[in-house]
């Protein structure tokens, strides 16, 4: 399947990090909302929130 | 395993709504050529009427997600072997794995397919003969900002379609798209449609749908792993398995790991890997189900993922089908 990164000389997860555990980098906020942006996120929906809290769990008959 | 950080959280519910008020314009139109739909066929909080449901104390629901441990644990397979009788509800991406692996409406009666994208490629989980095949038998629980080729699609298969609202902005007071559309709909059927928290997914959405709207007092999730496998490419995990193909990260290879987080399951003796979008989930997830009433069981029975927590009990499936017989 084509992809969208550069091809990495890791294959996996664990090579990754036994090449970066001593010093893995932090995540910051504008990086992760713009991976957000940027990923597979348009299969998600937005999160309801309300003061009403119970509401937040739905509402039997709108 | 790394912390959450739970300012992510509100970083990624605020980048969502950024998304997605870009297709509010489409949502809109969505709701204009439902609304006869609408108007003609079913309430969702009918749909016990129609699978014959009486609920009781044992009354079970199983949530069959996409997730890798659904075909690496053989749980179709279990399932379609076994004499349950309780209600399916199948996220939409699952549905022709689960037809062809024997979960079928002919042998599990209470079978229920759900979607909640308003988009268009979502035609890709339902265009199947394997769906066409069982549509009349199928009961699929839509959100009335559908995409109408889906519902067209879901129409000329004969699946019998029940609607719902996603609640997403009914905090906002009478000018609120959840507001207007449920004025409207009243003023065709003098009565109201349930309204669901999504959760940002369809397999959060689906067990909402199991306790809230078919009010099931033990849910038991399958195929909801909310992460990967440890030895799945890193490409497929940073990309949340190729979802979107027309945007690009290319993150400096040396800084993937910081996208990816690594989790050990105690339930399960297991680790997954988490992406961004898949923190996201889980921890909305593990929030929801931390919330949700005392009488409410929630099981998880995926044996892989992450789903593990307050008000959680993980277990075997084939021990829940053994317990659970509807």
């Amino acid at each position: 399947m084509k992809s969208n990164f550069k091809p990495s000389t890791s294959n996996n997860y664990k090579e990754l990090e036994k090449s970066h555990e001593h010093n893995k980098p932090q995540l910051t906020n504008e990086e992760f909302e713009d991976y957000i942006l940027k990923s597979g996120a348009k299969g998600s929906f937005m999160i309801y929130r309300s003061k009403n809290k119970s509401d937040e769990l739905g509402i039997d008959e709108l | 395993m790394q912390p959450t950080d739970f300012r992510f959280l509100r970083s990624a519910e605020n980048a969502l709504y950024k998304i997605h008020y870009e297709s509010y314009d489409d949502w809109i139109g969505n709701f204009a050529k439902n609304l006869d739909l609408i108007s003609n066929e079913n309430s969702a909080k009918k749909i016990n009427d129609f699978l014959d449901n009486k609920i009781d104390e044992k009354s079970s629901a199983i949530v069959i997600g996409r997730g890798p441990s659904l075909k690496k644990n053989k749980h179709l397979e279990l399932l379609s072997k076994s004499d349950y009788d309780g209600t399916i509800i199948c996220c939409d991406g699952a549905l022709i794995d689960v037809l062809k692996n024997g979960v079928t409406p002919d042998k599990f009666k209470k079978f229920i397919v759900t979607s909640i994208e308003p988009y268009k490629r979502i035609e890709k989980y339902y265009i199947d003969e394997v769906v066409k095949s069982y549509g009349n038998k199928i009961l699929a629980i839509l959100p009335v900002i559908a995409n109408p080729d889906v519902v067209a699609i879901l129409q000329q298969y004969k699946v019998n379609i029940f609607w719902i609202h996603l609640l997403f902005d009914l905090n906002e007071g009478k000018k609120s798209f959840n507001y207007i559309t449920s004025k409207i709909i009243r003023s065709r059927i003098n009565e109201g449609l349930p309204a669901i928290q999504s959760g940002a997914n369809v397999g959060t959405s689906s067990w909402f749908i199991a306790w809230k709207i078919i009010g099931v007092p033990n849910v038991c999730l399958i195929g909801i792993n909310h992460g990967w496998d440890i030895d799945d490419p890193i490409e497929k995990i940073i990309s949340h398995g190729y979802e979107n193909k027309e945007k690009k990260i290319d993150p400096d290879a040396k800084n993937i790991t910081k996208f990816v987080k690594k989790v050990f399951n105690p339930d399960f003796n297991c680790y997954a890997l988490q992406d961004p979008i898949y923190q996201f989930y889980s921890e909305t997830f593990k929030e929801f189900i931390s919330r949700s009433p005392s009488w409410l069981n929630t099981i998880n029975a995926t044996e892989g993922g992450v789903i593990f927590g307050k008000k959680i009990q993980s277990m075997k499936f084939a021990d829940f089908l053994a317990k659970h017989k509807y």
